[in-house]
């Protein structure tokens, strides 16, 4: 038997138990995570906090237990861990069942709460945004059977010219003004049956395919609504809808082809396993480099660079370094909350932080 | 308790002296299930002379200390029975040098073996040892256990490429044994006794390890066969022939369903075992080499040969081989595996043997292992709630270590005694030995401080050691 008491929240019903047990502690997973590579603690490394997670389960550690909480919000719920994991360990779900569980009440942090606020009120209130809709890419009315754009909740009111761009890569895209927010954020910051709710309700309003430029919402719409519904919008390109990609116009800079780096969607590559599409567009746009590490984390983490900005900032200054290296012209993001933290980081230097659909419209 | 922790915290100082709950939670584990002990407190000393000072403390407080690398290996080496300091090395995570015309690399032993095998790499060189974990295991972790790897039989193991350490004792004195020298026999061996010393005799904090130079090429290939003991027999057929290939592992057809739900590399989860074989050196000697193997392995019942077509291939094929343990742990909530080795000429026996084991106590027993030396990992998967089916495996495992020692063999041949197998040792070593072990460790550590009841402590100690 343990050394250890059994907490009375040791009720065993916090985490499912078989994705709980699928952790074997071989700790494959630990170089990958970027917490842990800020700290070389165990606790802020997957393995450590699946560990926690046990014994929250198991009742030796309370879930209100300081360092429970602590790495709760410390993790930036990256998933990073999941395709190294050669058990199949579902990190994702069980960060979502932790945050549901840890952060009730005034643990949740206050931050959290006016996001998720606010996201629900441009997602249940659709109509009332009209207006900065409009700006964004509202069609008049698509047939039904039209792949629907989804605007995207950040991303409609920081980088409407966004969905403006998609739409004139891919005129075949209509984007119906009432949309709600797919919940990508509740589901991460301690709402996970809010967040399906509202992934299922967009499904709803937007029936059939749904394109999106963001890869972190096409990842929770996809778990919610199926893989097969759900394209992000480098995906939807080298699938071949849109334009040829053959036919676009290289992008120029100072007469020769523009040198361009990418930074991977965490969720798109982790969860979606799209990471060549991406490259792949951006072959035929210009000059194509690497990032070091591309498919690490940037720090933005959907709620996380606003709610840790200090974390944050650490985790994105490798980034930046790697970066200033290479002498990039662009730095291309398919992802918001990545657009903002990467245009932070780069202020000032030589290279301008642009979304995918953006360079493939002016490429057209 | 308080004086102890504050002696630690002017020593390494605040941010490196860990005491809260959850903090030390996650450090009453490593990667074998089963073992649970809290420390009292986790140290992160970043210097050799910090981890000499915490070491002077613990011996005069008569404080246990378990040193930790990456806390991946399978024997419950770094499980802190009974509390007291968990001491973290990785901070020491500096590659010192890699020095090509001396064929060595000087490093602190939280640096990863991955990290060292790159570093090697990058000046055309070879850092040989290459455990399943390297992604993640320490170089200390690896001295510490002398992890084996993927290239046994032709290059043998970690002690082959450890030229000197720096080690502190539990009593604060620091000493160096070896060095650069590739012939030094002046004194005892002692880099010899501290490889596989696993954290009982010293801390280590700098290796010197040889590198060899790079070979040209590196290929593998896969041959599939109706049963363990006939890939067994190929492998004896193969080095028979003269070939000692630099690779040769193998796994079951429990494992390769396993791996291959993971890694989706189209092996051929129909067959009963797959040999991985793979040789290197000039690319004609390679091409030649694997050509032989394959041919040898048709003479003897394979039911098919392929060869990676490239490097990337040959990489893939590796890597999922790494991944097996891991892979083979989605079947069951828990994964018990061990690390029995025999005489290679035996293996074959030793499969079958393991094949009625399980099938008496009526177990999901999957094996892989290192067929070129002869070293198994038969890897019980069940249900952790089932507690009688967690009772036969303990009893079938008794059976397998027995029939190792039986065709010869051992009780571990490369993931180390620690606190799940100490109860066995003495089966292996006999009375003599295992006391000539306590007198060495006494010898190294007076006060009993380093790592207790583990190698060098009596098995008994451990008997209430397996908690949950
Ligand atoms: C999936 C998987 C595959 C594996 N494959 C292999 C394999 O192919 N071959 C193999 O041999 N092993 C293998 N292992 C076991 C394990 O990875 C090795 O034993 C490895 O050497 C442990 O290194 P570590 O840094 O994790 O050490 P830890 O687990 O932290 O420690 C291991 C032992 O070394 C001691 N120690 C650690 N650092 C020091 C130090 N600086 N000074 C003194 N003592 C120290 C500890 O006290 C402990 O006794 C595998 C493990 C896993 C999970
Ligand atoms: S999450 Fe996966 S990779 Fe990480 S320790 Fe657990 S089993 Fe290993
Ligand atoms: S989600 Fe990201 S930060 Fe969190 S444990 Fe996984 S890799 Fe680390």
């Amino acid at each position: 038997m343990s050394d250890e008491p059994r907490t009375a929240a040791g009720t065993g019903d916090v985490f499912d138990p078989d994705l709980l047990s699928r952790c074997m502690s071989c700790g494959f997973c630990l170089p990958s995570c970027p917490t842990y590579r800020m700290t070389g603690e165990e606790a802020s490394s997957p393995r450590g906090r699946i560990t926690l997670m046990r014994a929250v389960q198991d009742g030796r550690l309370d879930v209100t237990d300081p360092t429970v909480l602590a790495q709760s919000q410390f993790c930036l719920g990256c998933r990073a861990c999941e395709p190294v994991c050669p058990a199949g360990v579902q990190y994702g779900e069980l960060l979502e069942e932790w945050r549901d569980t840890a952060w009730q009440g005034r643990n949740r942090p206050v931050l959290a709460k006016l996001l998720m606020l606010m996201m629900s009120r441009l997602g249940m209130v659709g109509i009332t945004l009209a207006g900065l809709v409009r700006r964004a890419a509202r069609t008049r009315r698509g047939t039904p059977a039209a792949p629907n754009l989804m605007l995207g909740c950040v991303e409609r009111v920081l980088y409407p010219k966004v969905s403006r761009a998609a739409r004139r890569a891919d005129p075949s895209l209509v984007a119906p003004a009432v949309q709600g927010c797919c919940g990508a954020l509740h589901a991460h910051n301690g709402e996970s049956g809010l967040g399906r709710r509202m992934a299922r309700r967009l499904g709803r309003q937007l029936p059939g395919t749904i394109v999106t430029t963001s890869g972190g919402c096409s990842a929770h719409l996809a778990a919610e609504l199926g893989a097969d519904r759900v394209q992000e919008f480098s995906a939807w390109l080298a699938a071949g809808h849109g334009p040829d990609l053959a036919d676009l116009t290289p992008i120029q800079v100072d007469g020769r082809r523009a040198r361009l780096g990418l930074q991977d969607s965490c969720h798109l590559r982790n969860a979606l396993g799209v990471w060549r599409e991406p490259r792949e567009v951006l072959a035929h746009l210009g000059d194509y480099v690497e990032v070091p590490d591309a498919g690490s984390c940037c720090g933005a983490a959907g709620s996380y660079s606003v709610l840790r900005p200090a974390d944050s900032r650490e985790v994105l200054a490798p980034k930046v370094a790697a970066i200033a290296e290479l002498d990039l012209d662009y730095l291309v993001v398919v992802n918001p909350g990545c657009y903002r933290q990467m245009a932070a980081g780069l202020r000032g230097s030589g290279t301008r932080v642009v979304h995918l659909a953006e360079l493939v419209a002016r490429a057209l | 308790m308080a004086t102890l922790v504050e002696r630690l915290t002017s020593i390494v100082g605040a941010a490196h002296v860990r005491t809260a709950a959850g903090e030390l939670e996650v450090y009453a584990r490593d990667a074998t299930p089963l073992f649970h002990h809290r420390p009292d407190v986790v140290v992160f000393p970043g210097s050799t002379a910090e981890v000499a000072e915490v070491l002077r403390l613990a011996t005069e407080l008569r404080i246990p200390v378990v040193p930790r690398g990456a806390g991946s290996n399978l024997c419950a080496a770094t499980v802190p029975l009974a509390g007291g300091i968990v001491l973290v090395l990785t901070r020491l995570d500096e590659i010192l040098e890699v020095s090509g015309p001396e064929l060595l690399a000087r490093v602190q032993p939280g640096v990863s073996t991955q990290a060292l095998a790159t570093a090697a790499a990058a000046q055309g060189l070879l850092y040989v040892p290459d455990p399943g974990s390297k992604v993640v295991s320490t170089v200390g972790g690896n001295v510490a256990t002398c992890a084996g790897g993927l290239r046994g039989l032709k290059y043998g193991v970690t002690r082959n490429y450890v030229l000197g350490l720096e080690v502190v004792l539990p009593t604060g004195e620091v000493v160096r044994t070896g060095g650069r020298l590739w012939k030094d026999v002046a004194g005892y061996d002692l880099t010899r006794l501290l490889t596989g010393s696993e954290g009982t005799l010293g801390v280590i904090t700098e290796v010197t390890v040889a590198l060899l130079p790079a070979p040209a090429a590196t290929r593998t290939g896969v041959a599939y066969f109706a049963d363990l003991a006939a890939a067994g027999r190929a492998v004896d057929a193969v080095i028979g022939a003269g070939i000692t290939p630099a690779t040769c592992e193998f796994l079951d057809r429990t494992c390769v369903a396993a791996v291959e739900d993971y890694a989706h590399l189209g092996l051929d989860t129909e067959a009963g075992a797959l040999l991985l074989f793979g040789d290197d050196g000039d690319p004609e000697l390679v091409d030649r080499s694997l050509g032989r193997i394959a041919d040898v392995c048709t003479e003897h019942g394979a039911t098919g040969v392929t060869l990676a077509a490239d490097v990337a291939a040959s990489e893939d094929l590796l890597a999922a081989r790494r991944c097996s343990l891991p892979a083979l742990s989605r079947l069951g909530s828990l994964t018990i595996l061990e690390d029995a080795t025999v005489p290679r000429p035996r293996l074959a026996e030793m499969a079958d043997r393991i094949t009625a084991i399980a099938a008496k106590h009526e177990l999901t027993i999957g094996t892989f292992g290192h067929a070129g030396d002869g070293n198994l990992h038969p890897t019980c998967v069940l249900d952790a709630s089932d507690a009688a089916a967690v009772e036969r495996s303990h009893a079938a495992f008794g059976e397998i270590f027995g029939a190792a020692i039986d065709l010869g063999g051992t009780i571990t041949g490369e993931h180390g005694v620690g606190a799940a197998k100490l109860p066995y040792l003495s089966r292996r070593l006999g009375n003599d030995q295992m006391a000539l072990l306590s007198r060495i460790k006494t010898a190294f550590d007076p006060a009993g401080i380093l790592n207790p009841g583990k190698l060098g402590s009596t098995g008994d100690q451990t008997t209430e050691a397996g908690t949950a």
